[in-house]
């Protein structure tokens, strides 16, 4: 896990150093007086970064420092609930968030949040409890919908479906 | 000041701002006897709200959910053997015990008298230290507000985690994530959408990485554990016992209102300190963890003694202790308020009307916690199956409504994930989010500093202070780092 963690965390600043800061982080032509430039502070945070993701990598071979880089054995969150499994559900939850992100022009707010909350009710299990989680369901949406709508005037989108329908 | 403490007395005692500390207070005692629920979310769920508030009915919110939540993780502890909240793990080592003797109402009366007692001490040297501090820090220039922040950030990233090295890649990741958007002579960094140039809102991104990984823990681990609530059962606290655990109570709360100062130890850490002296110091030291009410008013007095003193460094410095004032000093911000030492200065009334609310507030959390004790074991029933869906959906309409957009929504469940990959690599979120929070401002004290030296950087080492807090900084590294070599070695 420690030398993974390491991998990961030194990937994601080189990433960022080599990647997104040159394309992203455009130095302007004039920089008043001597104020450093608009990259240097992405620049030294992402260095230093990657500096650690190294050191966490270097101490993870040593035995002496293992428990330093990796405090956390990754098989005691994990349990003995295989891989594939976890996998699947994470899936299907970040599925869920893309599929309501989407759904908000389509079908509205309001009804988009009552199939994500259905949908994040089925996969914590809780849907076994058919009725009580149906209601909640139903009616906590509709009643942060009417709250927000009318104690605070947000105007949430209506979906271009429902209004196609007339509704 | 007495004058000023008077007007600000007046100001504040309205029904309109009981109302709202009572509803704080209330809200926080149930949100953190729900385990898993914690102060930090009760914190940041009520944000949002706070967008449509006047300012000091808005701190004072907060500054409730967070008081009632450190008294409300006890209950849980208590009940159920679950804290609420992190800080209430110790309370559950005589709690529990007390609760199976069938005396959980005398546990949860001494919980709520510790708790009370530790925060009106907390609350007075929040009014009597932090004004001193602001007019010291006024002294203060570029160089060595870096240096502080530093000095903040190491320590959070020191001590909220189990490695350093995690917790300063934590801090990392929020300093680089607050880069995004216009800098402060007008670039654009990051902005891979036209949203993006705006940057990143602090409500999505505190409340993504903290309430949505829960979530996602439920689903992908099925960790749902089952509630067996206790009665109440013997509630009556006698005289005598009272008083034999009144030296622990006091003892508590001085070391909740010292540990809550030091920006990044917080009130887990105060009351274990505090568990620990009582226990050292006690006729009774053998009873400790079999039931021992002593035991409660040292660890209750000292979590709740965290709350006043943790606002000292950001009233006074404008640099938040924990997450839950950093927190506050996004809700600050947004009402165009800048703490630090120039709130003393400009906002003078603001100040003192938060500190009356704040002594007010420690009367009502009493009451709350007396008018509510017998509701509690209902609400500790709710399933976290059932109670994480009921957060997404308070957070999404939350946010959503806080700028009308969609982008905000995006970026709180994407920092819902980002933090659940978080969680799977132990890199603990609290540096990530005081980071976050303190990144512009860090940035912006080095960019002036090193305009002022013309690019020399030497500057950031050319004043006593920059050197104390330098040092303070180094000593917390190597402290640290001593203290994990040897957890290795064992």
């Amino acid at each position: 896990m420690g030398i993974t963690r390491g991998l990961v965390i030194t990937v994601l600043f080189g990433i960022v150093l080599f990647l997104l800061i040159p394309a992203y982080v455009p130095r302007p032509r004039f920089i008043p007086g001597f104020a450093p430039p608009p990259d240097m502070w992405p620049r030294t945070v992402s260095m230093f970064g990657m500096a650690l993701g190294i050191l966490l990598v270097g101490l993870s071979f040593s035995r002496k420092t293992e428990s330093i880089a990796d405090p956390e054995d990754a098989s005691a969150i994990r349990g003995d609930t295989p891989l594939v499994a976890l996998l699947t559900r994470f899936g299907w939850t970040v599925l869920a968030f893309a599929l309501f992100i989407g759904s908000v022009m389509l079908l509205g707010f309001l009804l988009s949040s009552i199939l994500l909350l259905m949908a994040m009710l089925i996969l914590t299990g809780y849907w076994r409890h058919k009725v009580v989680a149906a209601i909640v369901a139903v009616a906590l949406p509709l009643v942060l919908y009417l709250f927000f709508s009318s104690a605070l005037n947000t105007r949430f989108p209506v979906g271009s479906l429902l209004k196609a329908i007339g509704i | 000041m007495l004058n000023d403490l008077l007007v600000a007395f007046q100001a504040v005692a309205t029904l309109e701002n009981f109302l709202i500390m009572a509803a704080g207070i209330w809200g926080g005692v149930i949100i953190g006897a729900i385990p898993g629920m914690t102060g930090t979310m009760a914190v940041t769920l009520a944000l949002p709200f706070t967008f449509y508030m006047q300012p000091i009915p808005s701190i004072l919110l907060l500054v409730a959910l967070y008081k009632g939540s450190t008294y409300g993780g006890s209950v849980s502890a208590i009940l159920i053997k679950t804290p609420g909240t992190a800080s209430a793990a110790c309370t559950t080592l005589d709690g529990y015990p007390l609760a199976q003797q069938g005396k959980a109402g005398k546990a949860l009366n001494m919980a709520l008298y510790s708790s009370c007692t530790g925060d009106f001490i907390s609350n007075l040297s929040l009014i009597f230290i932090a004004a001193p501090l602001a007019l010291l820090a006024l002294r203060i220039g570029p160089p060595e507000y870096f240096m502080l922040m530093i000095f903040a950030l190491t320590t959070v990233a020191g001590v909220s985690g189990r490695s350093l090295l995690l917790g300063l890649v934590s801090a990392c990741l929020g300093l680089l994530l607050a880069t995004v958007g216009e800098d402060m002579y007008g670039s654009f960094r990051f902005d891979l959408t036209m949203d993006m140039q705006s940057g990143l809102a602090v409500a999505p991104v505190l409340i993504g990485l903290f309430a949505i990984p829960e979530l996602l823990k439920i689903i992908v681990f099925r960790n749902n554990q089952s509630h067996k609530p206790m009665q109440l059962g013997d509630n009556h606290v006698t005289r005598d016992e009272l008083r034999r655990s009144l030296k622990a109570m006091l003892k508590g709360s001085m070391i909740g209102v010292v540990m809550g100062a030091i920006p990044g130890i917080g009130p887990s850490a105060a009351a274990f300190s505090s568990y620990g002296e009582a226990q050292r110091s006690s006729k009774n030291r053998e009873n400790f963890g079999k039931g021992e009410l002593e035991g409660i008013a040292a660890s209750e007095s000292a979590n709740n003694g965290c709350c006043g003193s943790t606002m000292i460094p950001l009233l006074a410095l404008g640099v938040p202790g924990d997450v839950i004032t950093g927190v506050m000093l996004g809700a600050f911000m947004i009402h165009g308020m800048t703490p630090g030492p120039m709130l003393f200065e400009n906002n003078l009334n603001e100040v003192y009307m938060l500190f009356i609310g704040m002594l007010f507030s420690s009367v009502l959390l009493f009451g709350a916690g007396k008018a509510t004790m017998r509701f509690f074991s209902h609400i500790s029933r709710i399933p976290p199956g059932l109670m994480a869906p009921i957060v997404l959906a308070l957070c999404v309409f939350g946010i959503f409504s806080i700028s009308n957009s969609m982008y905000d929504v995006i970026v709180l469940l994407a920092m819902g994930i980002f933090g659940f990959f978080m969680f799977l690599f132990a890199i603990p979120a609290a540096p990530f989010l005081i980071a976050f929070i303190l990144g512009p401002m860090l940035e912006e004290n080095l960019r002036r500093a090193l305009a002022l030296s013309r690019g020399d950087p030497s500057i950031l080492v050319s004043s006593p202070i920059t050197w104390l807090f330098a040092s303070l900084a180094i000593f917390v590294v190597v402290v640290t780092i001593r203290q994990q070599l040897k957890k290795a070695k064992a």
